[in-house]
C-alpha cells in the first residue's frame, strides 16, 4: 500500500513538473505609439488568447509614439510578468538594445510590422515588404495611367519610421524603371493635421501639373483619398496604402485606383501563436526560408496583396486566406518544435 | 552641567533639524519613499533587479535633462530648446563617430561643446535683443532642430562604438553606471553654485538683475553663460541617451525635442527653484527628477500609466508650482 501511495504522489509529482515546464504565456503587442494602423491589434490579441489557450495576450501602446516612451513601457512590461512580445520597434536601431534585454529575460521577441537592424536578438521579423510593396503600389499606378511621360506625388510617413526610407526607395526604383518623374515626395505627415495641410496645399498649388499620387502611410492616404474625392474629375489616378474605410470607399466610387493591404490583424495573431510556440519548446528552424530584407536577414514576408474596385469588397476574405497562409507558412517553415 | 549642555544641543539642533524637516529635499525624499512603498505594495516587481536598472537609467537621463533646465532658471529664464540642442549635440557625437571615425571620448567632449554652443547663442540672442527666454527659445528649437534634420536628411547614426553602448548597459550594486555622470556633474553643479563666483553671480543675475549690475555682475554675461551650461548639460543628458540605444537617432526627443520639456521642468521645479530666478538647489532637482521617474514607473506598473502619466505628470508640475507661489507668500508674509 506504502508503495503504491509512492508511485502515485511520484506520478504525481512528474505530471505536475510536467505541466509547469509549459510556461504560461503572456504576450504584449507593443506598438511604437498610438496609430489607427494599430487598431486591428488588440481584436488579434484577443483571438490568439482564446484560440491558443494563453495566460495573457494584451495589446498596450506608449501614449505617444516616442521611443524612449515604448522602451519605458517594454521594461514595466517585463516587470508586470509579460514573458513573450510582438513589437512594432519604434526605432530599426534604436530599439534593438532593449529588444535585446527583452530577449535576455528569456522571452521571446518577434518584430512585427516593421523590422529592427541586424545584428539583434529578436527572433525574427514578421511584416510586409515596405519597399517591395512601395514598389508595387506605384507599378499599378503607372499601369493606370496609362503609356506617356508621367509626373506622380508621393506621400508618406514618418521619416523616423522604420519603414519610410524603403518606402520613398520603393518608388523611386518603380518610377525610374518606367520612366516616370516623381515631383514632389512629402514625408513627415503621418497625422491627420501636417497632412491635411500639405496634401491640400500641394494638390490647390500643383494638382493640374501632375498625373498620378501614390501614397505609402495611412493617414496621407486618408487624406488624399478625400482629396482625390473632392476634387472628383479623377483624372489624377491614385493608389493608397491599408484598409481604411475612406480609401475603401474611394476605390469603390472610382476615386482612387486601388491600395495596397498589410494585413495587421494577421501579423499580430501569427505574432502570438509563434511567441507562445518560442516560449515552450519550439527554435526558429536552422534551415528557415527567410526572405531578403534591407534591414534583417530574418525576415518573413506577411505578404501585401493589392485591392482594386474588382475585389474591394471581399477584402475580409483576402485578408482571412492571409493570415491562414502566413499560419501555415511559419509552422511550417519557420518553426522547429522537437 | 548636562543639562546645561543638553539645552545648548537643543538650541544649536533644534532649527536646524526643523529646518532639514521642512526643507523641499526631505519633503521629496518622504514622497520617494512613500510612492515606492506604495508601488512596491501593488506590484512586488517594483523592486526587482531587472526594475531598478531601468529605473535608474530613465532616472540619470531624467536628472540630466532637469539640471539643463535648472541651469537657465537660475538666471531667471527659461529654454524650451533644451531638447532640440541635446539631440543636435547628439547627432554631432554619431556624425563624428561614424563619419569621421574620431575616438568616442573626444567625440563626446565636442558634443558636449557643440551643444555649449548652441546654448551660448540661444543667451547671446537673449541677451542682445532683449526678448524673453521663452520667445528666443521657442524660435530656436525650431531653427536648430531643423538643420539638423536638413543636414543629416533624418538619417539615424548606428555607428556608435560597443565600448561606449556597452555604458548604457552596466551595473554597479544593481543600479545603471549611468547615475554615475548625473552624480558627478550634481556635484560639481554644487561646487559652481555654492562656491565659486560665477556660480554666484548667475543666481545674483536672476535674483535681483539690477542690484546685481550696481554690484558689478555682468548680467548679460551670466545669462550667455547660463545658456551655455543648460546647453552642455543638455548634451550629456542626449549622449546618456545615445548610450541607451545605441544610436544617435533624430527623434530621441519626439519632434523638434518638445518631449523633454515636461520633465525638463519638473526636475528643478520639485527641487525648489524659483522660476522667476536667483534661487535653485542641485540635490532638490536630482531628487525631483528621481520622484518623476518612481511615479512613472510606479503608473506605468500600477498599468494606469498608459493613458494617466503624461496627465500625471502635468498635474504634478501644475501642484509643484502652486506649491512654489505658496510659499514665495509664505515667505514674503514672514519678511513683512
Amino acid at each position: 500500500m506504502k508503495r503504491i501511495t509512492t508511485l502515485l504522489t511520484g506520478a504525481a509529482s512528474l505530471a505536475l513538473v510536467a505541466f509547469g515546464a509549459q510556461a504560461e504565456t503572456k504576450i504584449a503587442h507593443v506598438p511604437g505609439g498610438p496609430h489607427p494602423f494599430f487598431a486591428d491589434w488588440e481584436p488579434a490579441s484577443m483571438a490568439a488568447k482564446e484560440d491558443f489557450n494563453l495566460g495573457a495576450a494584451d495589446y498596450r501602446f506608449p501614449q505617444k509614439w516616442e521611443l524612449n516612451l515604448q522602451n519605458d513601457l517594454l521594461e514595466s512590461l517585463v516587470t508586470q510578468g509579460y514573458n513573450a512580445f510582438a513589437i512594432h520597434p519604434g526605432d530599426p536601431v534604436g530599439s534593438v538594445p532593449t529588444l535585446n534585454e527583452l530577449v535576455g529575460t528569456g522571452a521571446p521577441v518577434i518584430a512585427v510590422s516593421a523590422c529592427v537592424n541586424d545584428p539583434s536578438d529578436v527572433s525574427f521579423c514578421l511584416a510586409s515588404d515596405a519597399g517591395v510593396s512601395a514598389y508595387t503600389g506605384t507599378k499599378h499606378l503607372i499601369e493606370a495611367m496609362g503609356p506617356g511621360t508621367k509626373k506622380i506625388a508621393h506621400f508618406t510617413g514618418w521619416l523616423v519610421e522604420p519603414n519610410t526610407q524603403l518606402r520613398i526607395d520603393g518608388v523611386a526604383k518603380a518610377a525610374a524603371e518606367a520612366g516616370v518623374e516623381i515631383v514632389q515626395v512629402i514625408a513627415d505627415i503621418d497625422a491627420p493635421e501636417p497632412a491635411e495641410e500639405k496634401i491640400g496645399a500641394y494638390l490647390a498649388a500643383h494638382g493640374s501639373e501632375i498625373d498620378g499620387v501614390i501614397t505609402t502611410a495611412w493617414v496621407p492616404a486618408v487624406v488624399a483619398s478625400n482629396a482625390m474625392r473632392r476634387i472628383g474629375d479623377q483624372r489624377i489616378k491614385m493608389v493608397a496604402i491599408d484598409h481604411d474605410e475612406v480609401v475603401m470607399d474611394a476605390i469603390r466610387d472610382g476615386y482612387v485606383v486601388g491600395s495596397m493591404l498589410q494585413n495587421p490583424y494577421g501579423q499580430a495573431y501569427v505574432a502570438a501563436f509563434a511567441a507562445d510556440k518560442l516560449l515552450n519548446g519550439c527554435e526558429v528552424s536552422a534551415d528557415a526560408p527567410f526572405a531578403d530584407h534591407p534591414l534583417t536577414a530574418r525576415f518573413i514576408d506577411s505578404g501585401a496583396p493589392y485591392v482594386d474596385a474588382g475585389n474591394v469588397d471581399a477584402r475580409a476574405d483576402v485578408d482571412r486566406a492571409m493570415t491562414e497562409e502566413l499560419m501555415r507558412k511559419v509552422e511550417a517553415d519557420f518553426l522547429s518544435c522537437n | 552641567m548636562s543639562l546645561v549642555s543638553f539645552d545648548a544641543q537643543k538650541t544649536v539642533w533644534g532649527p536646524t533639524v526643523r529646518r532639514l524637516l521642512l526643507s523641499n529635499e526631505f519633503g521629496l525624499l518622504l514622497l520617494i519613499v512613500v510612492f515606492g512603498t506604495l508601488f512596491y505594495s501593488v506590484s512586488s516587481g517594483f523592486l526587482s533587479s531587472f526594475n531598478l536598472n531601468s529605473m535608474s537609467r530613465a532616472a540619470a537621463i531624467n536628472v540630466m535633462i532637469g539640471f539643463s533646465m535648472m541651469a537657465v532658471i537660475a538666471t531667471g529664464g527659461l529654454s524650451l530648446a533644451v531638447g532640440a540642442i541635446g539631440v543636435c549635440s547628439a547627432m554631432v557625437c554619431g556624425w563624428l563617430l561614424q563619419e569621421i571615425g574620431m575616438p568616442w571620448p573626444f567625440a563626446l567632449i565636442a558634443a558636449i561643446a557643440a551643444g555649449a554652443m548652441l546654448g551660448a547663442i540661444n543667451g547671446t540672442i537673449e541677451v542682445k535683443t532683449r526678448l524673453h527666454s521663452f520667445i528666443v527659445t521657442l524660435a530656436t528649437m525650431s531653427l536648430f532642430f531643423g538643420i539638423m534634420i536638413f543636414l543629416t536628411q533624418a538619417q539615424t547614426y548606428r555607428g556608435i562604438p560597443a565600448s561606449f553602448v556597452s555604458f548604457g548597459r552596466m551595473k554597479v550594486m544593481g543600479l545603471s553606471a549611468m547615475l554615475g555622470p548625473a552624480l558627478i556633474v550634481a556635484v560639481a553643479l554644487i561646487i559652481l553654485y555654492s562656491f565659486t563666483r560665477v556660480g554666484k553671480e548667475m543666481l545674483a543675475a536672476g535674483a535681483k538683475p539690477e542690484a546685481a549690475m550696481l554690484s558689478g555682475v555682468r548680467v548679460g554675461r551670466m545669462i550667455v553663460l547660463a545658456h551655455a551650461l543648460s546647453g552642455g548639460l543638455a548634451a550629456i543628458a542626449a549622449l546618456l541617451l545615445v548610450a541607451r540605444n545605441g544610436a544617435a537617432i533624430p527623434s530621441m526627443a519626439g519632434q523638434q525635442g518638445q518631449d523633454w520639456l515636461l520633465i525638463a521642468f519638473l526636475g528643478p521645479v520639485l527641487g525648489g527653484a524659483v522660476l522667476t530666478g536667483g534661487k535653485i538647489s542641485v540635490v532638490g532637482a536630482f531628487l525631483g527628477a528621481v520622484l518623476v521617474t518612481v511615479l512613472s514607473n510606479g503608473l506605468l506598473l500600477m498599468q494606469i500609466g498608459d493613458f494617466w502619466l503624461q496627465a500625471t505628470l502635468g498635474a504634478v508640475l501644475l501642484l509643484a508650482v502652486l506649491a512654489d507661489l505658496a510659499r514665495r507668500k509664505f515667505l514674503e508674509r514672514r519678511a513683512q
